[in-house]
């Protein structure tokens, strides 16, 4: 795959290209937003990495262009370590994931693998979310990007599940990317279904959302576990 | 010889022996005048009337004679003999005829024979008078021819006796000198009373400035004044120092007055002085003496009331104060203070060199001398090192003024402890340091993120390669190595500046190098910067002069002005639709004697009302808690320890520039 990586830091850029050469992409580099707008706009790669912190144009002011011009392009954005307000705000921003800094090989590499699978799934932007009983859990299965989009489908998930009275099982895909909004929608339906006397699980989700989650307090609301054999309530 | 004896007897004796000498002279003048006309007088007088006598006898005889009467001659010469007081004057009578035969005589005795002769009369002569003795007596022998017609027919002698003529002179002389002796007696009792008079006064004036110069006023006497109607509580500049008196502001005359002098009070018309309007110049000096006196006295007084003023401060001081020689720098005397704070006892403080407390710099003592120092002419050094006596080093103030102690230049060294104060001041800048580290923290962390992430993907890339079994390509290999290590490096390098500035500084000064300050701080912050969209300049110069002063403190002044500088073009943007780039400028240069470090920005600038307050403490143009406004106050404390100033120019909107000036070390 090819991929765009934009960095201010030389040795950051320089790293990125040997790992990810080594792992198995094509990499392009610009060393800031601007130069990193102009590559893609010549090369049109599908997934750009960009850093946030950046002189000039910054991480955040890239990817707001970036998705001005054409909305398909992935982006993952490079936040410094722990810095969560970045991330949800790149997230608002549709990036599609974000990896902290430094850089760690498996969290490179899974937000690479949920991206490649992400654009292998026909570039469709609207989630595929499917509910159904197991066990007398109402199981909601989410496959894909949870954007803005598919906004009511998550509501109408969760109507559902609530009317069947049963316990709810969230069930993400390990490429599941969630957007800001939609993060904010989960919650107030999470919250919603908590008020109603639901107990609600969740598995799968890569360790970022998770993170995300966390900042967002929803996993205080909901027990995560490794997969749907785990879930105990 | 005389006159030396004269000089040397005091001024009454002198009054009374020349008012004396010149009484006995004139005296003995008269004396001798008078003795000399009254007794050649008396003599001639006498010898007129035997004359007279002998001639009346003559006139009247000369019939008796022709006729050789003898017998009525005879009665004629007795009853001019015996008539009135004459018997005692008029010795004898005897009466010649031509052939000298004497014809009769007075003498109850027989005639003496040594007589006749004795006093002849030449052919024409009138009179003749000769002093003849006769019988163990003399007598003044009056010879006076008889005539009949042209011819002479006898002589009448008429012997005037001596001792009655001596006696009558004694009397006379004896009369004259009783006179002359009373008036000596007189004008000796004269003389002595007035020389006295115009002495006494001189006297007691005399005994008085005596009295004075040993030091006592009360005993001299001089304002008990006779008649009771003067009372020192009188003079209303007695008893109230702070009364302005006319003897004492004519003196100050010379001196600068204060505008509204007029407003005090002053006596126009002194109580106390006095003035005879009439009376003898000793009076007017004692008068003028006694005013004198008084002068003295309330100067006296004054004096010894500001002597114990000072005294009381000097002993009182809440900061120690020395006195020290100019020119062997030994402690002359020290207050209780010093002994307290610095340990020694006052003994061995007195005579100590003063060096073995702290610096004395005898070059600027004795230009204190010279009119060096400010106004009062003192010199005010801060933050000297002292030692106490157990070798503990305290800071102090140092304020050093010119006195002239027992005729020799000294200097009055007064010195503030401000150990605690330092510290405190220490503390504060330290606390601020940590508070800008805790600002600087997000910025830091973002720093200290790169070089990680660039070693972790390093690391990870080889253990990647390692688990694939790829074998590296040696480039690669070397590319990676390098920039880990290179990594670390800036890591470390990071850490190592963050850990210089939070350091907490020593209190000693060292040899500064501006430059280092500004490569040292601008490390720190110029990549955060950057992010803020504001560039950081740097132009140094090259060879910069070194300063005493300490490293640590200048970074923090520095890191205060350049992120002011920040937040003020930050400001700026807040109100524009495009924002320009910050730009930063850090400059050092050398201005004659002093080493410079100028900080510019094009941010907001400060507007003209505010610029002279930037300096005060808790004075801040940010939010409510974004600032606690002590930045620049504790700047400005800094710069001004190590003896530098700020100066500011700013324009509004346009940008501010800082100039920090250190002299030379």
């Amino acid at each position: 795959m090819r991929i765009l990586v934009i960095d201010d830091e030389m040795p950051t850029l320089k790293m990125f290209v040997l790992i990810l050469n080594a792992m198995g992409h094509e990499v392009l580099t610009a060393e800031s937003g601007e130069q990193g707008l102009e590559v893609l706009r010549a090369e049109h790669p599908p997934l750009v990495l960009t850093d946030i912190k950046m002189p000039g144009m910054d991480g955040i002011e890239v990817l707001q262009k970036i998705k001005e011009e054409n909305q398909a392009t992935e982006v993952i954005v490079i936040t410094g370590h722990g810095d969560m307000d970045l991330a949800i705000k790149a997230l608002n921003l549709d990036a599609t994931d974000f990896i902290n800094k430094p850089v760690r090989r498996e969290a490179l590499q899974g937000a690479l693998a949920r991206a490649e699978e992400r654009i292998q799934l026909a570039r469709s932007k609207a989630a595929a979310i499917s509910i159904y009983l197991r066990e007398g859990d109402a199981v909601i299965a989410v496959r894909g990007t949870l954007s803005t989009s598919s906004e009511s489908a998550l509501k109408d998930a969760f109507r559902h599940a609530a009317r069947s009275r049963n316990n709810i099982v969230l069930d993400f895909a390990e490429n599941t990317s969630i957007n800001g909004a939609a993060i904010s929608v989960l919650a107030e339906c999470v919250r919603n279904a908590r008020t109603e006397g639901q107990r609600i699980a969740m598995v799968g989700l890569s360790a970022n959302f998770r993170q995300v989650f966390e900042v967002m307090g929803i996993t205080r609301q909901i027990a995560a576990f490794a997969s749907l054999d785990d879930v105990r309530f | 010889m005389i006159l030396k004896a004269l000089a040397r007897l005091n001024l009454k004796n002198k009054f009374f022996i020349s008012i004396l000498a010149v009484i006995l002279i004139i005296s003995c003048v008269i004396a001798l005048l008078a003795r000399w006309i009254l007794v050649s007088g008396l003599t001639q007088e006498l010898e007129l009337r035997g004359t007279a006598v002998a001639q009346s006898i003559a006139a009247r005889g000369g019939t008796y004679l022709l006729e050789d009467n003898i017998p009525e001659l005879l009665s004629l010469i007795f009853d001019e003999k015996q008539l009135r007081e004459r018997k005692h004057l008029v010795d004898y009578i005897y009466v010649e005829n031509v052939d000298k035969r004497v014809l009769c005589h007075t003498f109850t005795r027989p005639f003496p024979d040594e007589l006749p002769g004795t006093n002849p009369l030449g052919e024409s002569e009138q009179k003749s008078v000769r002093l003849v003795s006769l019988l163990g007596h003399e007598a003044y022998d009056i010879a006076v021819p008889v005539k009949e017609g042209l011819y002479r027919i006898g002589t009448v002698h008429v012997g005037l006796s001596k001792e009655h003529i001596d006696s009558l002179v004694a009397k006379l002389r004896v009369m004259f000198l009783g006179f002359i002796s009373a008036v000596i007696i007189i004008t000796f009792y004269i003389s002595h009373r007035l020389a006295g008079y115009i002495t006494d006064p001189v006297v007691r004036l005399t005994r008085i400035s005596d009295d004075l110069s040993r030091g006592s006023f009360d005993s001299s006497g001089i304002l008990d004044l006779p008649d009771g109607r003067w009372n020192i509580t009188d003079c209303p500049a007695f008893s109230d120092t702070d009364m302005p008196c006319w003897h004492f502001d004519d003196q100050r005359k010379g001196e600068q007055k204060r505008p509204d002098d007029k407003t005090l009070r002053r006596c126009k018309e002194c109580v106390f002085y006095r003035k005879h309007e009439d009376g003898d110049e000793v009076a007017t000096l004692t008068d003028s003496f006694r005013n004198m006196v008084w002068s003295i006295r309330l100067y006296r007084r004054r004096l010894s009331e500001s002597e114990n003023t000072y005294r009381s401060l000097f002993n009182s001081g809440p900061d120690p104060i020395f006195v020290v020689d100019c020119t062997t720098q030994k402690v002359l005397d020290a207050n209780p203070r010093a002994e307290e704070v610095y340990g020694f006892s006052r003994n061995e403080l007195v005579g100590m060199d003063f060096t073995t407390l702290g610096p004395v710099q005898t070059r600027e003592c004795m230009m204190l001398f010279e009119g060096g120092g400010d106004e009062a002419g003192c010199v005010r050094t801060p933050r000297v090192v002292h030692h106490r006596k157990n070798g503990v080093p305290m800071f102090v103030n140092v304020n050093a003024c010119p006195i002239s102690y027992r005729g020799r230049p000294a200097i009055i060294v007064a010195a503030t402890d401000v150990t605690e104060v330092v510290e405190k001041d220490a503390q504060l800048i330290q606390a601020s340091k940590m508070k800008s580290l805790g600002e600087m923290s997000a910025g830091v962390a973002h720093e200290l993120n790169q070089p990680l992430n660039a070693i972790r993907m390093g690391s990870d890339f080889l253990a990647m390669s390692l688990e694939q079994g790829v074998t590296i390509h040696p480039e690669h290999f070397r590319q990676v190595v390098t920039e880990m290590s290179a990594q670390v490096d800036r890591a470390s390098g990071i850490i190592n500046t963050l850990r210089s500035f939070g350091r907490k500084a020593d209190l000693f000064d060292e040899d500064v190098n501006l430059n280092a300050t500004v490569q040292a701080v601008t490390s720190l912050i110029s990549r955060q910067f950057l992010l803020h969209q504001v560039d950081i300049k740097v132009d140094l110069a090259t060879e910069l002069p070194v300063i005493t002063a300490q490293d640590n403190r200048l970074q923090q002044v520095l890191f205060n002005l350049v992120t002011n500088a920040r937040d003020a073009i930050i400001e700026r943007r807040k109100g524009m639709e495009k924002a320009a780039r910050g730009l930063i400028e850090i400059r050092t240069f050398v201005d004659r004697e002093h080493v410079c470090l100028s900080v510019s920005d094009n941010g907001t600038g400060i507007p003209q009302h505010v610029l002279e307050k930037v300096f005060e403490p808790f004075f801040t143009t940010k939010v409510t808690g974004e600032g606690m406004g002590l930045g620049l106050a504790i700047s400005y404390g800094i710069v001004r320890d190590y003896k530098g100033d700020i100066g500011i120019r700013s324009r509004e909107g346009e940008g501010t520039t800082f100039t920090l000036r250190f002299p030379k070390a």
